[in-house]
């Protein structure tokens, strides 16, 4: 028997975290909003762990599930690295400001902000519906080495940001250049700050801002974001550590419960069609977001510690 | 829509074809870091958490600050195996980009480097506080 602050913790509850960790990853997975989103509210609410271990141990989580990842998203070709590197001076910083800010802040300011997190995932997911972001780029045949039609020029370009991908689903390579750098970059600080406060990876709003502002294709976008995610939740982990707010008895189950978690939902989103779970999905976050909203003022809903 | 071009498209700049080409190099860098940090990372977790159930040792409750980590190791402390597993996972990013310096270095691309740099730089703050514990 180990125990861990706030709650004693037997094997029994060890194997607890790592189901709850592999669910969170499943059903962040399928949202494509990383297993952190489900996995912080459910380790605080339903098992009483402190939240900023429950922060910390997440963010762990988070790196070692991008390292996975995105070395595959690397290899594709799909990972556009300068533009990474470009975001990430932004995003590292907002993480390191906002993991200062929360590991210092009262819990219950951080339980409002992950509340009104959730409820805004919840109700844009509902809002969003069966319509996916728009696939960007201009997609050329298989073995036809010229573009389509002519592209307009962008800005973006003097940074050399222009790339192609080789695309598996249609055989053919999709080019493209992202666009508004400066705005991408203004994004990026809010989703570090994001990430760093709530241990979250930040790809919940780097995803749809790289392909709803910047243009970037989807599958571009998700293999950026998964790299970068790994390296500002770098930040948060080690301002979390400098605290002593890393608790190996809740990171370990987490870490192998995500791992493990993120492959079968990524192998069960291909065979379910998870936008039609949507109101399901959102009426989860809708919950969770809702309970920590409530706890922030006191109020605790059965069920919960 | 014409054939071959996705929805939505109407982005590309550039000479049609180069995007980051020059940058494959970079990325089987970046690739063989990630994959060998997991590699290694998982398994020391792995030995650690064998440990810690052979011996019925527990975990700490709180990860070792890192001078004690590595004496803790030699040791054989199972708990200490597992502080210094979750502290290379921790790290395993940054070793991506130190990658990727060294490469856009080698590449000769400055700005790149540079970036990269700053980035290690922001990085540095969290480590330097996780140092100084």
């Amino acid at each position: 028997v180990v125990a861990a602050r706030g709650v004693s913790v037997d094997a029994g509850l060890l194997i607890g975290f790592g189901v709850v960790a592999a669910v969170a990853a499943i059903l962040g997975s399928m949202l494509g909003l990383g297993g952190g989103v489900f996995l912080v509210p459910i380790l605080t609410l339903f098992f009483g762990v402190d939240q900023k271990v429950a922060i910390g141990a997440s963010a762990v989580a988070v790196v070692t599930n991008s390292v996975v990842g995105s070395s595959v998203h690397v290899r594709s070709g799909f990972t556009n690295l300068r533009l990474a590197v470009l975001l990430q001076v932004t995003t590292a910083a907002g993480a390191t400001a906002g993991a200062l800010f929360g590991v210092g802040a009262d819990p219950a300011i951080v339980s409002a902000v992950f509340g009104a997190v959730l409820l805004y995932a919840a109700i844009s997911m509902l809002l969003r519906g069966d319509k996916r972001p728009t696939a960007g780029g201009v997609a050329t045949p298989a073995g036809d080495p010229a573009p389509t039609r002519a592209p307009p020029a962008v800005p973006a370009d003097r940074w050399r940001l222009d790339d192609s991908f080789l695309d598996p689903a249609t055989g053919g390579t999709v080019r493209y250049a992202p666009r508004r750098l400066p705005l991408g970059l203004g994004v990026s600080v809010g989703a570090g700050v994001i990430s760093g406060m709530l241990g979250v990876g930040g790809g919940v709003v780097m995803v749809p801002a790289m392909n709803l502002a910047m243009a970037v294709p989807v599958k571009a976008a998700v293999g950026t974001s998964a790299f970068m995610v790994g390296i500002t939740s770098v930040a948060t982990a080690f301002v979390f550590y400098s605290q002593g707010e890393i608790d190996p008895t809740v990171v370990v189950p987490a870490v192998v419960g995500v791992l493990l978690g993120g492959q079968f939902g990524s192998r069960l989103t291909r065979r379910l069609r998870a936008q039609r779970l949507a109101a399901l999905f959102s009426a989860i976050l809708f919950y969770l977001g809702l309970s920590l909203l409530l706890q922030a003022f006191g109020v605790t809903l059965p069920g919960q510690r | 829509m014409s054939p071959g071009v996705a929805q939505g498209g109407q982005t590309v700049g550039g000479a049609p074809g180069d995007g980051q080409n020059d940058l494959a190099p970079l990325a089987r860098g970046v690739t063989a870091a990630l994959t060998w940090g997991f590699r290694i990372g998982a398994a020391l977790l792995a030995v650690g958490v064998a440990l810690a159930v052979l011996r019925r040792e527990p975990l700490n409750r709180e990860a070792e600050p890192f001078v004690e980590v590595l004496p803790a190791v030699l040791e054989g402390s199972a708990a200490g195996v597992v502080d210094l597993a979750i502290l290379w996972l921790m790290t395993t990013p940054v070793l991506a980009v130190v990658a990727l310096l060294v490469g856009f270095l080698r590449l000769g691309d400055r700005r790149y480097a540079v970036l990269s740099l700053l980035v290690l730089l922001v990085l540095g703050i969290s480590i330097g506080l996780a140092l100084r514990r």
